[in-house]
């Protein structure tokens, strides 16, 4: 059994990745928003994988250098954002600490092992499932912009507690590294091709079948 | 209203973003969403009074934005002094502090972004409620768009609320009226962004052109 459906690629039809009209991918831009057109997104994986190794690359430092610094009547201290959550857990603040876990540790680490298992699956190296992988997709793209939170809080205290001899706090190259994680892992789901899933699951349905019933073609 | 007007030619289809799968545009009822055959992801929405809540809503996040830079979003007494928290002064903190990139971060994912999407949006979708398309509008909506996946309203609340948890340890302090404000523009941003379909509004301002 052929297709039931048609893929606009397969006409030489390009739906537009801004506006979403639909037109012949040889016009070359969109006539309606001016973006350019593609059937798929240019060297979409080679993207999304260059995106996260410079992530993963920050994110190591990121969590090893100290977001803030604090000095407090003279006395300095330096804390990393595992540190801070640890704080807040010792403190009985367990909401606060499963936040910044989740927001900080969690989401990043979740994100890039998604996007690895999304690019296999694109290149074919894994079972592309699109159905199952669509919805690890959307959340990865949905949850990216929650890790920003202790870049926040760090701006949010650097500003407010500014006491002169009393309390001083500065932020620390720990924030900026991981403010680049963040945007890094954010600009790779956004590189990510989701259609790469499906025309490879088409591929896979269409060579065992058609053999027996269609050798020549 | 079954729908809005289309454009003529190709544009009376439609591609999964998701799948790729090409259909002919079928017109839906108000309220109701068409999804795609082959994956079931959302192709386009009609939403009742599109524009009138888009323009509506967006004009009410601008409102809120301007009280939101005006007021502080926390008040906080310690060893003798009053310190208080605005968006700029976060930003500059961080700038005067040697932390340059991060001020700039803030300013465009809780200032420019939430900007450019509620007055993008009022100003595109204000002059469509009378057919016509104000100058630019495409340029605006694509930007628009462009810069939706930044805006970080949501995440600087929550933000907010974890740094006077960590504050209220050494310190008195107060949500102001910047917060109540702030929390405000996230909810219109919601409405105003979910109150017209993005395939609507590019159809709309396409047929207003012609």
């Amino acid at each position: 059994m052929s297709a039931p459906f048609t893929k606009a690629a397969d006409r030489g039809l390009a739906g537009c990745h801004t506006c979403g009209r639909v037109s012949p991918v040889t016009l070359g831009r969109c006539p309606r928003c001016h973006s350019k057109l593609h059937l798929r997104k240019p060297a979409s994986i080679e993207g999304t994988i260059a995106l996260m190794a410079a992530a993963i690359a920050l994110y190591i430092p990121s969590h090893l250098l100290p977001v803030m610094t604090a000095t407090e009547i003279g006395a300095v201290t330096q804390s990393t954002i595992v540190e801070g959550m640890i704080t807040f857990w010792q403190t009985g603040a367990y909401p606060i600490a499963l936040v910044i876990f989740v927001a900080s540790i969690l989401i990043p680490l979740l994100k890039i092992i998604a996007l690895s298992w999304l690019c296999a699956a694109a290149t074919g190296h894994v079972h592309p499932s699109p159905t199952a992988l669509g919805r690890i997709y959307l959340l990865t793209e949905l949850l990216g912009r929650w890790s920003m939170i202790d870049i926040f809080v760090v701006g949010i205290l650097v500003s407010v507690l500014q006491l002169g001899n009393y309390m001083t706090i500065k932020p620390g190259p720990g924030a900026l590294a991981f403010a680049g994680v963040v945007v890094l892992t954010m600009l790779a789901a956004m590189r990510f091709e989701p259609r790469l899933l499906w025309d490879r699951l088409d591929e896979m349905n269409a060579t065992p079948p058609t053999q027996p019933t269609d050798p020549e073609s | 209203m079954l729908a809005w007007p289309k454009p003529p030619g190709t544009a009376r289809r439609s591609a999964c973003h998701f799948c790729d799968t090409l259909h002919e545009f079928e017109p839906v009822d108000e309220g109701m969403a068409a999804r795609c055959a082959r994956c079931g992801a959302p192709l386009y929405q009609n939403r009742p009074a599109s524009l009138a809540r888009a323009s509506a809503f967006s004009l009410a996040a601008l409102v809120l934005m301007a009280l939101a830079h005006v007021f502080p979003f926390l008040t906080m007494d310690a060893a003798g002094m009053r310190r208080e928290l605005t968006l700029f002064g976060a930003a500059s903190a961080l700038m005067d502090e040697g932390a340059p990139l991060l001020g700039a971060s803030v300013v465009l994912f809780t200032m420019l972004t939430p900007l450019m999407l509620a007055a993008g949006m009022f100003y595109v979708c204000t002059p469509l409620m009378f057919g016509r398309a104000a100058p630019g509008a495409r340029t605006t909506t694509r930007w628009m768009y462009l810069s939706e996946p930044w805006n970080m309203v949501e995440v600087f609340l929550l933000g907010v609320i974890v740094s006077l948890l960590k504050l209220a340890k050494v310190a008195d302090v107060q949500f102001g009226i910047g917060f109540w404000a702030f929390a405000g523009v996230m909810l219109c941003m919601a409405g105003a962004v979910a109150g017209i379909d993005r395939e609507e509004l590019w159809d709309r301002l396409e047929v207003a052109e012609s």
